[in-house]
C-alpha cells in the first residue's frame, strides 16, 4: 500500500489528504523525531515536509536523508512558509535534491495534485470541471438574456433624462426603481459585479423620491452610462472562463463572540464575508488559508499586548502585506503611533459600533483594491502562464496572460499593466522585440519589464538589458524567486509613484493626492448620509520666517508642524499640505463641531510641544484652523475649502491658536452682520429654493421680504447688514426694486456690494434702468433657480 | 431518494441559473415556478423538501406567497428560504419574523448557492464539491 508521511501540518490537512487518497495510508506526525522513526519503515512512498517542523527541523531531516544511503531516493515535497528567502529555495533544489516545492499559503488542491503526480496516481477528483460547466451555463444565460438586460437599463436611462429635466413622473420612477432592484440582484449573479453595484446605487437614489439635487441627478445619469458599459462590454466568451467575483473576506481575530456576530450581521449587507478566529495560535494558519482582504485584530488576543503587536508586525510584513485594522481599548497618541509604526492600516476603539467597524473595513478594502497591481505576462508556454497565475493571483495581483505575442499591442493598451513579464524566445516576435517596441512608446517607456529566459549566458543577458529590461529570471521558474523579483519591482514603482503624491517638504500627501482621496470620501458621505468635515490649518508667520531666516528655516518649521499634527490624526483621515502655509485634514464621520473640538485639542498639544522653541526671539508661529462640514458649508471640495479657509481667517484674527467652524458669524446687537448674498424678494417659495441652492454651496445668506426693510438694514450711515451680492426682485413689496437700487447707489452701498436684478419679461426698460443705476447683472423672470444661483456665483467669484 | 427543491422567481434568467447550479453542485432535484400562484400549485401537488422564494414579484409577492403556503395543511411545513436583493439587517429581521427559515442575498455566487442553501436549511453538505470549496 502507498504510504504518505506528512510532517508538521495541521490535522485538517491530514483529514483532507485522507479523503483525497482513500487508497493510500496517510500518516501525519508533528515532530521531527517521529519523522525519523517513520522513515525507518520501508513502505513509505513519499515524504511531505512543512518548513516549520522542529526537533529536528525539516532542513536537518532533509540533509540527513540526502547524505544517508537508505532513503536517499525517497521523493520529498517541501512546503515553504511565509518569509522564507530565495537562498533557501536554491539550497533545497541544488544541494538537497528536492524536486517539488510548494509555496505558502499551501493550497490543499495543489498539494494533492503534486502527490498524485509523484506517486503516479490519478489526480484526485476536482470540482473545477463542475465549476467550469456552471460558469459556461451562466455565460450562456447571460448571452441569451442580454437584450432583456439592456431593455431594463434603457428604462433607467429614461428616468435619468427625466431627472435631469426635472420631469420624472411617478409611474416611471416606480418602474425604474423596480428595474434597478431587479438588476441589482440579477447582474451580480450573472457575473456583472460592477453593474450590480451601479444598479444598487441607482435604486437608492430613486428611493429618495421624484426630484433629486442637481449633483444627484448627474450622478444618476453617470451611473446609467457606467451600467450600460458594463453590461454591453463584458466579453462574454472570455468571462465564461473566469469565476464570478468572490466576496472579500474579513478575518476577525477577537475573543468576543458577540462582537463578531454583530459585525457579521452588518457585513452581510456590505457583501463582505466574515470568518472569526478566537485562539491566538490559530491566527497565522487561518491567515494563510483564507487569504483575507483585511484582518481585524484585537491586540489582546493572547492576553499579552506585546504578542499582539508582534503578530501585527508579522502580518503587515508578509509578502504581500496583510492589511490589519487594530481593535483596542487604548486610544492614546502613543498607541496609535505604535500601531502605525508596526504597519497597522487602521485603528478602532473597542467601543465602535459594528456598523462603524464594517464601514472602516470596507473603506480600507476599496482603497486597497485601487492599489492592486496589474501584471501582463507574455509567453507561448501555457504551463509558464499557469504557474504565474498560481503564484500571483492568491497575492491579489491582477494578471493578464497572453500566449500570442501578435496580440500584444492591443492587450497592452486595454489592460494597462503596471509591470510586464516577457518571454525571450517566442515564435513570430521575441520578447526582446516586444520590449523595444514598448520602450519606444512614450506611454510605456517607464514600465518595469522582467524577462524570462532559458539561458543565462552573457550574450543573452546583454541582449535583454540592451532592449530595456529591468530584470530577468532564468527558467525553470522558482516561485519564491519570481515573486521576490516582481514585488521588488512593484515596490520601486510604488515609491516612484508616491513621489508624485507626496509633498517633498513635509512628507505627507500633496494637494493632488488629497483632492482625489477627499473626493472619494465626499462621495461616500453623500451615499451613506454620513458627515464629512474638512479643516484648513494655517501656519501664521511663515512668510516672516522665510524672509528673515530663509526658506530652510521655514521648511523645518513646516516639517515639525506636520509631524506633530500627523501624530494626532487617525490613519483614515486625509492629512495633506494644501498650499504654502496651509494644511488640510479630511475627517470622515465627523461633524464640524466634533472637528472643531478635535482640532482645538490637537492645536493645543502642538503648541505645548516645542514646535516654536528653536526660533529664539522670532515671533512664534501660530496655528489657526477652520472647519467646514459637507452639506452644511459646501457640497464640493472647492466650496468646503473656501468655507474652512474663511473660518480659519476669522479664527486667526482673534490672535491665532484658535479653531472656528464655518458659519461662525453670530448675530449680536449693534454689530454689523456680514453675509455673502442678500435676496430681496416677495415670493417665499422662490426665495427658499434660491437660499437652499446658495447655502448648500457654503454661502451665507439672508432673505428680506420687502424693500423698506432692505433699505433699513443695508443703507444708511451705519448699516446692520453687509453683503457681497444683493439680488433684487423689481416687484418687491414696500419699495419697488428700482427705487431700492437707486437708494443703495446713493448711499454708496453698491461700491462694496454688487447688485443683480430680477426683471419682468415684459419690460426691457427695467433691465436698462437697473444696469444704469449700477446693477452688474440681470435675470428675466420667470427664472430657473439653478440658473440664478449660477449668476450669483459668477458675480461672487468676480467680487 | 434525492431531495426536491422548488424555486419560485419571476426572473427567467435567475430560475435557469439556480436550477443549473443546484443540480450540478448537489444531488437535489430542482423544479421551478415563475409566479407565486404557480409555485403554490406545484408545491401542493408534489410537496418539495424546501422552497426558494423570490421576495419581489408582481401580482403575488414573496410574503403573500408564503402566507398562502402557510395556510394550507399540504404546504405549511415546507421550509422556505427567501431570495432577495434587500439585505439590510432590518429587512432580514422582518423576513425572519414572517416565518422563513433563512434569507439568501441576491446577487449570489452561483458556485456557492448550494452551500448557502444547505447551510440555511441545516442540511449536511452531502456533496464533496461543496465541502471542498471551503479551504481549511
Amino acid at each position: 500500500m502507498t504510504r504518505i508521511v506528512m510532517a508538521g501540518f495541521p490535522p485538517e490537512m491530514e483529514k483532507w489528504l485522507k479523503s483525497s487518497f482513500v487508497q493510500a495510508d496517510v500518516c501525519c506526525v508533528t515532530g521531527g523525531l517521529e519523522v525519523i522513526e517513520e522513515l525507518k519503515r520501508p513502505e513509505t512512498s513519499v515524504l511531505v515536509l512543512d518548513h516549520r517542523l522542529r526537533n529536528p527541523t525539516a532542513l536537518e531531516i532533509l540533509t540527513e536523508l540526502h547524505n544517508g544511503v537508505a532513503c536517499s531516493q525517497l521523493p520529498v515535497i517541501y512546503c515553504l512558509s511565509e518569509g522564507v528567502d530565495i537562498e533557501l529555495t536554491k539550497r533545497l533544489v541544488r544541494d538537497l535534491g528536492v524536486k517539488e516545492i510548494l509555496l505558502p499559503p499551501v493550497d490543499p488542491h495543489e498539494l494533492a495534485r503534486q502527490l498524485a503526480r509523484t506517486l503516479g496516481l490519478p489526480a484526485p477528483h476536482r470540482s473545477s470541471d463542475i465549476e467550469e460547466h456552471i460558469q459556461n451555463a451562466v455565460a450562456d444565460v447571460r448571452r441569451r438574456f442580454l437584450p432583456v438586460l439592456l431593455s431594463r437599463v434603457e428604462v433607467l436611462e429614461q428616468a435619468g433624462v427625466a431627472l435631469l429635466e426635472s420631469s420624472l413622473r411617478p409611474e416611471l420612477r416606480e418602474q425604474a426603481e423596480r428595474e434597478a432592484h431587479k438588476l441589482a440582484g440579477l447582474l451580480g449573479t450573472l457575473g456583472y459585479a460592477a453593474g450590480s453595484r451601479f444598479a444598487r446605487e441607482i435604486e437608492e437614489l430613486l428611493q429618495r423620491g421624484l426630484s433629486l439635487s442637481e449633483s444627484q441627478a448627474l450622478r444618476f445619469s453617470e451611473l446609467t452610462v457606467a451600467l450600460r458599459l458594463d453590461v454591453e462590454s463584458t466579453p462574454i466568451a472570455a468571462e465564461a472562463l473566469q469565476a464570478p467575483e468572490k466576496r472579500p473576506t474579513l478575518l476577525i481575530v477577537d475573543r468576543d463572540e458577540g462582537l463578531a456576530e454583530r459585525i457579521e450581521a452588518e457585513a452581510a449587507a456590505q457583501n463582505l464575508h466574515v470568518q472569526t478566529v478566537r485562539e491566538f495560535h490559530r491566527v497565522r494558519e487561518a491567515v494563510s488559508a483564507l487569504v483575507p482582504e483585511a484582518v481585524l485584530l484585537d491586540l489582546l488576543i493572547s492576553g499579552k499586548e506585546d504578542e499582539g503587536m508582534t503578530l501585527l508586525e508579522e502580518l503587515s510584513g508578509r509578502t504581500p502585506p496583510v492589511p490589519v485594522i487594530v481593535l483596542t481599548s487604548k486610544d492614546g497618541f502613543t498607541d496609535r503611533v505604535e500601531v502605525a509604526r508596526r504597519g497597522g492600516r487602521g485603528f478602532l476603539a473597542r467601543t465602535s459600533s459594528a456598523g462603524q467597524i464594517v464601514e472602516a473595513v470596507t473603506r480600507l478594502i476599496s482603497r486597497l483594491h485601487a492599489e492592486d497591481a496589474r501584471i501582463m505576462a507574455v509567453d507561448d508556454d501555457p504551463q509558464v502562464l499557469a504557474l504565474l497565475r498560481n503564484l500571483l493571483e492568491p497575492r491579489k495581483i491582477r494578471l493578464e496572460t497572453l500566449d500570442d505575442p501578435l496580440r500584444f499591442w492591443d492587450a497592452l493598451g486595454s489592460f494597462a499593466p503596471d509591470l510586464l513579464v516577457l518571454d525571450v524566445d517566442m515564435p513570430h516576435l521575441s520578447g526582446i522585440e516586444l520590449c523595444r517596441v514598448v520602450r519606444n512608446d512614450v506611454r510605456w517607456a517607464e514600465i518595469p519589464v522582467i524577462f524570462l529566459t532559458r539561458h543565462d549566458d552573457a550574450e543573452t543577458i546583454n541582449r535583454v538589458f540592451t532592449a530595456g529590461a529591468d530584470d530577468f529570471v532564468v527558467k525553470p521558474i522558482v516561485g519564491p524567486e519570481m515573486l521576490t523579483r516582481i514585488f521588488n519591482r512593484l515596490e520601486r514603482l510604488r515609491l516612484r509613484r508616491s513621489l508624485l503624491e507626496i509633498d517633498p517638504v513635509t512628507g505627507i500627501w500633496n494637494r493632488r493626492k488629497a483632492s482625489q482621496m477627499m473626493a472619494d470620501f465626499l462621495d461616500l458621505a453623500r451615499r451613506h448620509g454620513q458627515p464629512f468635515s474638512l479643516a484648513v490649518i494655517g501656519v501664521a508667520g511663515l512668510k516672516g520666517i522665510n524672509e528673515r531666516q530663509g526658506y530652510g528655516a521655514g521648511d523645518a518649521l513646516l516639517q515639525r508642524v506636520s509631524q506633530s499634527l500627523s501624530n494626532g490624526f487617525h490613519s483614515e483621515d486625509v492629512f495633506a499640505r494644501w498650499s504654502g502655509d496651509e494644511f488640510v485634514v479630511g475627517m470622515y464621520g465627523l461633524s464640524r463641531y466634533d472637528g472643531v473640538q478635535r482640532l482645538t485639542q490637537l492645536l493645543e498639544a502642538v503648541r505645548q510641544q516645542s514646535v516654536q522653541a528653536s526660533f529664539g526671539d522670532e515671533p512664534q508661529p501660530v496655528l489657526g484652523a477652520g472647519v467646514a462640514q459637507y452639506g452644511e458649508d459646501g457640497t464640493d471640495l472647492e466650496s468646503l475649502c473656501k468655507s474652512a479657509q474663511a473660518a480659519m481667517l476669522h479664527a486667526s484674527t482673534g490672535g491665532g491658536g484658535k479653531v472656528a467652524h464655518a458659519g461662525w458669524v453670530k448675530d449680536s446687537p449693534g454689530a454689523m452682520k456680514h453675509v455673502d448674498v442678500v435676496l430681496v424678494m416677495r415670493d417665499e417659495a422662490q426665495a427658499s429654493l434660491l437660499l437652499h441652492g446658495l447655502e448648500s454651496r457654503g454661502y451665507r445668506t439672508r432673505w428680506l421680504q420687502d424693500g423698506k426693510t432692505a433699505v433699513r438694514l443695508l443703507a444708511g450711515p451705519d448699516p446692520a447688514l453687509r453683503a457681497k451680492v444683493v439680488l433684487i426682485d423689481v416687484d418687491v413689496a414696500g419699495l419697488d426694486g428700482i427705487s431700492l437700487l437707486k437708494r443703495l447707489a446713493w448711499d454708496g452701498v453698491l461700491e462694496s456690494c454688487r447688485a443683480i436684478i430680477l426683471t419682468s419679461p415684459s419690460s426691457a426698460n427695467e433691465a436698462q434702468a437697473g444696469l444704469e443705476l449700477g446693477a452688474v447683472d440681470y435675470v428675466v423672470k420667470p427664472f430657473n433657480s439653478p440658473v440664478v444661483v449660477q449668476h450669483i456665483r459668477r458675480v461672487l467669484d468676480a467680487a | 431518494m434525492p431531495r426536491k427543491i422548488l424555486v419560485i422567481d419571476d426572473e427567467d434568467s435567475i430560475r435557469e441559473v439556480t436550477q443549473v447550479t443546484l443540480e450540478m453542485l448537489s444531488e437535489w432535484k430542482v423544479q421551478t415556478a415563475r409566479s407565486g400562484r404557480e409555485g403554490i400549485r406545484l408545491a401542493a401537488a408534489d410537496p418539495p423538501d424546501a422552497i426558494l422564494l423570490d421576495v419581489m414579484m408582481p401580482d403575488m409577492d414573496g410574503p403573500a406567497t408564503l402566507q398562502e403556503l402557510a395556510s394550507s395543511a399540504l404546504t405549511r411545513d415546507i421550509p422556505v428560504l427567501f431570495l432577495t436583493a434587500k439585505v439590510q439587517a432590518t429587512d432580514i429581521r422582518r423576513f425572519l419574523g414572517l416565518g422563513v427559515k433563512g434569507v439568501i442575498a441576491k446577487p449570489f455566487d452561483p458556485l456557492d448557492l448550494a452551500r448557502q442553501v444547505a447551510e440555511a436549511l441545516g442540511w449536511e453538505p452531502e456533496q464533496r464539491e461543496i465541502a471542498e470549496r471551503r479551504p481549511m
